[in-house]
């Protein structure tokens, strides 16, 4: 092995040659093609070792977390299919019927909220002042709807963007401000972005909220099997026939 | 790649290198549902597929960490190549009988495939790498672990006991063993593929 020429390399990349003894090595690396390939090759090697133990602590956390947030994802799905024995169905049915006998109030409407679940807003717009983008968002995800909305019109003002819309119509809805939340959401609606269905989705919230479940089940209809909650979608219309 | 614009769902891959947690559940609620279905209706079960995907995105957290990623492409179709690549090797590797896949054509663009080729290319290279240090000797290891955790070569000198200027040679030349490997392993397989 060429010793020298690898305490040469760590030296460099450390800087601590001298001037002359740095411009000699960038003389030699262009003139000497095997040596520049060693010298890329040995920083590579820099790169892994400082990737691989520079970066371990960190991606020990990630894993734990996303260990945790897989499981629980595969296991809710597994409960899903799980096979109740037929007996225990029954005595679950029975007990579950014997419930709504004593509590059933017989003008059973879905509610709106078993199905508002808002999702967190996560914006990565960068042609907006961040500061405020940043409070919008965080109001949002707290839930302070009412300070998130004066905030998102003023962002609205300078980029008319499809996924600050969708965030200001549903903060309008989460508040009942129905006129405006529609008018939002029909907007959406009409576009091509990706928040087409859901825009028919919240537009539909919004009718479920005020009670107006004709209207609420139409809009339901026009909604796209591919919309990535149609399991809610489906679920809606059967409480609602 | 540089001109190329960088696609809104850069987002996810960010989340990812942040660690966040609403993000992560947003990417299995939104994107694993559709690598489960390919891999359960290819000879996977549900265990299978939750590997699968698990790899795929700690590779994304690896690449995104090491500032390598920038998304030029939907995320969806990405994440979905890789589940699915990463699936058939699995499959390549663990039998030798003839395996049908079922799948839908899924249209994807150049950009998408140039990512691909590159995480791939990450991979391998993590995975030589990690092969080839576990053939250093155990001194060597150590040094060199410590080299890169710790702040400063005085901090790892007082650690092992031993004279600054002997773990700067030690590392130096632990350092340029790997890179010899690593270059034999190089004209090895610039051979190969001529």
């Amino acid at each position: 092995m060429n010793e020298e020429r690898y305490i040469l390399f760590d030296q460099y990349l450390q800087g601590e040659l001298t001037v002359d003894e740095k411009n000699n090595f960038e003389k030699q690396l262009s003139e000497d093609p095997t040596l520049a390939s060693a010298f890329e090759s040995f920083k590579e090697m820099h790169f892994q070792l400082d990737n691989k133990f520079g970066k371990e602590a960190e991606r020990e956390i990630f894993t734990e977390n996303l260990t945790r947030i897989s499981d629980k994802y595969f296991n809710k799905k597994k409960t899903k299919v799980v096979s109740l024995k037929p007996w225990y169905f029954a005595a679950a049915a029975s007990v579950t019927i014997m419930f709504g006998l004593f509590f059933f109030d017989y003008n059973h409407y879905p509610n709106f909220e078993d199905y508002n679940h808002p999702e967190s807003a996560y914006f990565t717009e960068r042609s907006v002042s961040e500061e405020t983008l940043k409070k919008a968002e965080n109001d949002f995800n707290g839930k302070r709807y009412e300070k998130a909305i004066p905030l998102f019109e003023s962002i609205l003002k300078e980029n008319n963007s499809p996924e600050i819309k969708y965030f200001y119509g549903v903060s309008l809805l989460q508040v009942s401000k129905y006129v405006k939340a529609e008018t939002i959401f029909k907007e959406l609606e009409s576009g091509n972005s990706v928040f087409k269905e859901k825009a028919k989705w919240n537009l539909a919230l919004s009718k479920l909220k005020q009670g107006k479940y004709k209207e609420c089940k139409e809009i339901l209809q026009t909604i796209s099997q591919d919309y990535e909650d149609y399991d809610e979608v489906e679920h809606l219309l059967e409480e609602l026939e | 790649m540089s001109q190329n614009k960088i696609h809104p769902d850069q987002k996810y891959i960010d989340g990812l290198a942040a660690n966040d947690s609403v993000v992560i559940e947003m990417i299995y609620k939104k994107f694993a549902p559709k690598a489960v279905l390919f891999i359960t209706n290819n000879s996977g079960d549900k265990d299978q597929a939750q590997d699968v995907i698990q790899e795929v995105l700690i590779l994304l957290f690896n690449q995104a960490k090491a500032n390598k990623l920038q998304l030029t492409c939907p995320f969806d179709a990405y994440f979905f190549l890789l589940c699915k690549r990463r699936w058939l090797n699995e499959l390549k590797k663990s039998s030798n009988k003839g395996v049908t896949i079922y799948e839908n054509v899924v249209s994807i663009n150049e950009s998408a495939h140039e990512l691909i080729a590159q995480a791939e290319e990450f991979d391998e290279k993590q995975k030589l790498f990690d092969s080839m240090f576990q053939k250093l000797g155990e001194k060597c290891q150590e040094v060199l672990k410590l080299s890169f955790t710790l702040k400063s070569m005085e901090e790892v000198a007082e650690k092992l006991n031993v004279t600054y200027g002997y773990v700067r040679k030690k590392k130096s030349l632990c350092v340029g063993q790997l890179t010899e490997w690593i270059q034999e392993a190089k004209n090895f397989n610039s051979l190969k593929n001529n």
